[in-house]
């Protein structure tokens, strides 16, 4: 009984994280229109910069956050305009583009994760933070998991807000609804679109932030992560914020019963158990709106 | 350079390529292996990649599993036998991948495969910890490395072969047609979804075949080997580097990089991957097309005559004109000149029963019920956003209705794809046009005369395109890119593909819109012409003109209901029609 309760908790706090991972992906994907393979790759740069940062200057992730958002901001803006923005401009249209892009991304994941490699090697990488005990639902958790978790959910709280409640929300929902269709409302799409983009950046570093305070992790786990993100965006439907939070929220549990019930090498087929059960299943995620 | 010429370069670099073991050289002999492992591996994906554009991202998944297949079955099994089975496995994985995710468009397909190697690499991993106790196999046979060259030489021979035969064969078509436009291409009756995963799967097995014979080189062979990201991520980059839709690409490609390659791994170990995804970058950028695109440019830069872009896997060029004197007329649809039955009392050959769809809160489509017999042309017409095209989407397949139904000659639609529908005999043509702007014309009819189901042969399906196309005045535009055709010969385009299929009932979404005051004319003879042979028509229009001169009998439509049904002047005279389509009066 306690094994079961001690699963479904940490499943739960995986799945807090995954929803936000994923909210950062769906953003990308729906608004700027770019499958960013890449995405697991930049939050494992986050996450390894977060642990440096810790081991060598004693820096709490938190303070860590600080420089690390706006910095994978500015990143991802500029992936953006340097990158993508001007394959368009040799295409012509995003349309013409989107089996380059796909490549493009890919790319750039080996980019991002071979100067990650070059550098660090295939070492695992962790640190202790906050490695204290607490009762919750008459479980113990580490406390660092359960700020990760609230954080997590603070930060996709603020940013389903920030899409729902603002007019540059509604100007971002208005891209992703239609992109050719924005322009006569308006909006300045490839503006919107890349800042859009970066922001998605953003929510990637801080998830990378988050999931170093309790997970260890090296440089060839970024692939895992994107699929994971994938597989919460595709279960939830693109652009649905509340789908990706159940969504995440199912995978992370399902991945927690798998590893504790059944074998921890199993968890990416159970991931993929779950990307077959929605693809067949719900073809427009749980909340509706096919996948582009 | 001539063709006999361009059949034989081939068989000569294949044979001066068997011959390089001889030199005695192990280094050569190695180099050789890499080049040939990487060519066929970029050869089987761009099979598939090209046409289509579906990007797989799972190569050294197939690698990997025909590689284990010969890791842990090498002791019992005879080697022979094992190439075949790993075949089969890659094929039925491919197979499982391609039903899951090919039969929905979108990004499905990439992203299953861009975690695919990830999941089997660690599936063995279990199943080698929780089964056979060790991760990692020691394979050691007798084969030498020349006889893993050989057999490399020859499946490189073969999948070229295979290549060659399918780009000339109606499925190298239809996968042209899927990656251009795959909803017009089920219109035209081509069975996507299982031409996609057939083709997926045969490449696939290639690429386990391929696995399977290099894996004995590595006497060692664990999953972090076989599933290696990097072979998925070479032959993407050959293929790209060559040209991905030609067939000496992914050969072009593969000689430069994987030298390069080799020499990096040499003196960069650590910056490897990071060199590799920026060169890939730099190739995605500069030569989208690769280096054999280049090629027609450079002709053009030397002021030479350009080069006849050699239109991928065409079917038409071949043809000899069609000769004038052609003893009877095909028949557009397939029945010579029948003279047209009173049209009301012909067999009902649609029925539109209760159907309704909605879309969200939406209602498109409410409560429609109408019957359409044989031989007649049957209007559809409405205001702007009445729910017309929604109601040929429905016949045609596009959508499902939520509730009635329609049936067709009797038999229900329900559940039906779009291109059963197509190959039952209801044709379509689109509000929008659709076509494939690379494609030739004739490559447009022909398969829809083919996958129609009516002629057999491909020569036979040729010939039957020509005529039709002559026929609709469209001859001397056989083999010229419909991109480059006018708006009116695109439309024209459109009806001769939806002809082709020889459909009892043919559905016209507004296809006089957009052409000027003369087109209009030649275009209301035209659709006269196919309602004199006896051809069932749908017309969805706007034109009043057109509806009076052309329509039996129409329906309107206003907010997705039907609110008047007759011969057009009955319609026309109709108060509740006259308000929907003027709009009420001030003091009503």
């Amino acid at each position: 009984m306690t094994s079961i309760l001690d699963a479904l908790v940490t499943g739960l706090v995986y799945g807090g994280i995954y929803a936000l991972l994923a909210l950062g992906l769906t953003l990308q994907y729906g608004v700027a229109r770019i499958l960013n393979l890449a995405y697991g790759d930049f939050l494992i740069a986050a996450a390894v910069f977060a642990t440096l940062l810790y081991q060598r200057f004693q820096l709490s992730p938190l303070v860590s956050l600080l420089l690390l958002l706006p910095a994978s901001f500015l990143i991802h803006l500029l992936v953006y305009h340097l990158v993508f923005v001007q394959l368009e401009r040799r295409r012509g249209s995003w349309r013409a583009m989107e089996a380059s892009s796909i490549l493009l991304a890919f790319g750039l994941s080996f980019v991002v994760s071979g100067a990650m490699l070059a550098i660090f090697g295939g070492k695992l990488f962790s640190y202790s933070y906050l490695l204290v005990p607490v009762q919750l639902l008459g479980s113990v958790v580490p406390a660092n998991r359960l700020l990760a978790l609230v954080l997590a959910l603070a930060f996709g709280g603020f940013a389903y807000l920030l899409l729902v409640r603002t007019r540059i929300g509604t100007a971002i929902r208005a891209i992703a609804v239609d992109p050719d269709g924005a322009p006569l409302a308006g909006i300045d799409v490839r503006r919107w679109a890349g800042l859009t983009f970066a922001f998605g950046g953003i929510i990637c570093a801080a998830s990378g932030v988050l999931i170093s305070m309790f997970q260890t992790f090296n440089v060839p786990m970024g692939v895992t992560f994107t699929l994971k993100a994938l597989v919460v965006v595709i279960m939830g439907g693109v652009g649905n914020a509340v789908g990706a939070l159940v969504a995440g929220l199912i995978l992370g549990v399902t991945e927690s019963f798998v590893a504790r019930f059944i074998s921890p090498g199993l968890t990416l087929a159970a991931v993929y158990g779950l990307f077959v059960l929605a693809v067949l299943t719900m073809r427009t995620g749980i909340f509706g709106r096919a996948l582009r | 350079m001539g063709s006999i010429t361009r059949i034989a370069v081939l068989p000569v670099m294949l044979v001066l390529a068997a011959l390089v073991p001889f030199t005695g050289n192990d280094f050569y002999i190695a180099l050789g292996i890499s080049i040939l492992l990487n060519a066929v591996l970029a050869t089987a994906w761009g099979l598939f990649a090209g046409p289509t554009k579906y990007i797989s991202l799972a190569t050294a998944a197939f690698f990997g599993v025909g590689a284990y297949t010969v890791g842990l079955f090498y002791e019992r099994v005879p080697m022979l036998a094992l190439y075949p089975i790993a075949a089969l496995i890659g094929a039925v994985l491919a197979t499982f991948v391609g039903l899951t995710t090919l039969r929905i468009q979108g990004m499905y397909f990439t992203i299953f495969t861009f975690g695919l190697a990830e999941l089997i690499r660690q599936l063995m991993t279990w199943y080698q910890r929780n089964v056979t106790g060790s991760v990692g196999v020691y394979i050691i046979t007798d084969i030498t490395a020349r006889q893993i060259y050989w057999s490399l030489t020859a499946l490189l021979a073969l999948t070229l072969l295979g290549g060659w035969l399918l780009a000339r064969s109606r499925y190298g078509l239809a996968l042209l047609m899927i990656g251009e436009d795959e909803l017009a291409a089920r219109h035209s009756g081509v069975r996507t979804t299982a031409v996609k995963v057939v083709v997926l799967a045969l490449t696939s097995a290639i690429m386990a075949v391929t696995g399977a014979i290099v894996a004995p080189r590595w006497t060692y062979l664990d999953p972090n080997i076989a599933f290696n990201p990097t072979l998925s991520f070479m032959p993407a980059v050959i293929a790209l580097l060559g040209g991905m839709q030609r067939f000496w690409g992914p050969l072009v490609g593969a000689i430069p990089l994987v030298i390069l390659f080799d020499q990096l791994n040499a003196r960069f170990p650590t910056t490897y991957t990071l060199i590799l995804g920026l060169l890939f970058m730099v190739i995605v950028f500069v030569i989208p097309d690769g280096i054999l695109g280049l090629l027609p440019k450079l002709q053009r830069l030397r002021g030479a005559a350009p080069a006849p872009t050699a239109a991928p896997a065409s079917l038409s060029a071949p043809l000899v004109p069609s000769t004038p004197t052609r003893t009877a007329s095909p028949g557009v649809d397939g029945i010579t000149g029948t003279p047209r039955a009173s049209t009301l009392n012909g067999a009902v050959l649609l029925e539109v029963n209760g159907v309704r769809k909605a879309f969200g809160g939406i209602v498109a489509v409410d409560d429609l019920s109408f019957t359409i017999r044989e031989g007649e042309v049957f209007g559809i017409i409405g205001p702007n956003g009445s729910g017309k095209t929604t109601v040929l989407n429905l016949i045609s397949g596009v959508y499902e209705p939520d509730r009635g139904q329609i049936l067709f000659l009797g038999r229900s639609l329900a559940h039906k794809a779009p291109e059963e529908i197509a190959r039952a005999g209801i044709a379509r043509t689109f509000q929008l046009v659709r076509i494939y702007p690379a494609l030739t014309c004739l490559d447009h009819v022909v398969p829809a005369a083919l996958f129609g189901g009516h002629v057999r042969s491909l020569a036979e399906a040729r010939e039957y395109a020509s005529e039709l196309l002559e026929e609709l005045g469209m001859g001397q535009f056989m083999h010229v890119p419909a991109g480059q055709l006018n708006f009116i010969d695109q439309k024209r385009l459109e009806l001769a593909r939806a002809l082709a299929l020889r459909p009892k009932l043919l559905l016209l979404d507004e296809w006089l819109a957009g052409l000027n005051p003369s087109e209009m004319l030649i275009g209301m003879e035209l659709i006269e012409s196919l309602r004199g042979r006896g051809t069932t028509i749908v017309l969805i229009e706007h034109l009043m003109q057109a509806v009076r001169r052309l329509c039996d009998r129409c329906i309107v439509m206003s907010f997705g209901q039907k609110i008047a049904e007759g011969t057009p002047e009955e319609v026309l005279a109709n108060p509740e029609v006259v308000r929907v389509y003027l709009g009420e009066a001030d003091n009503a």
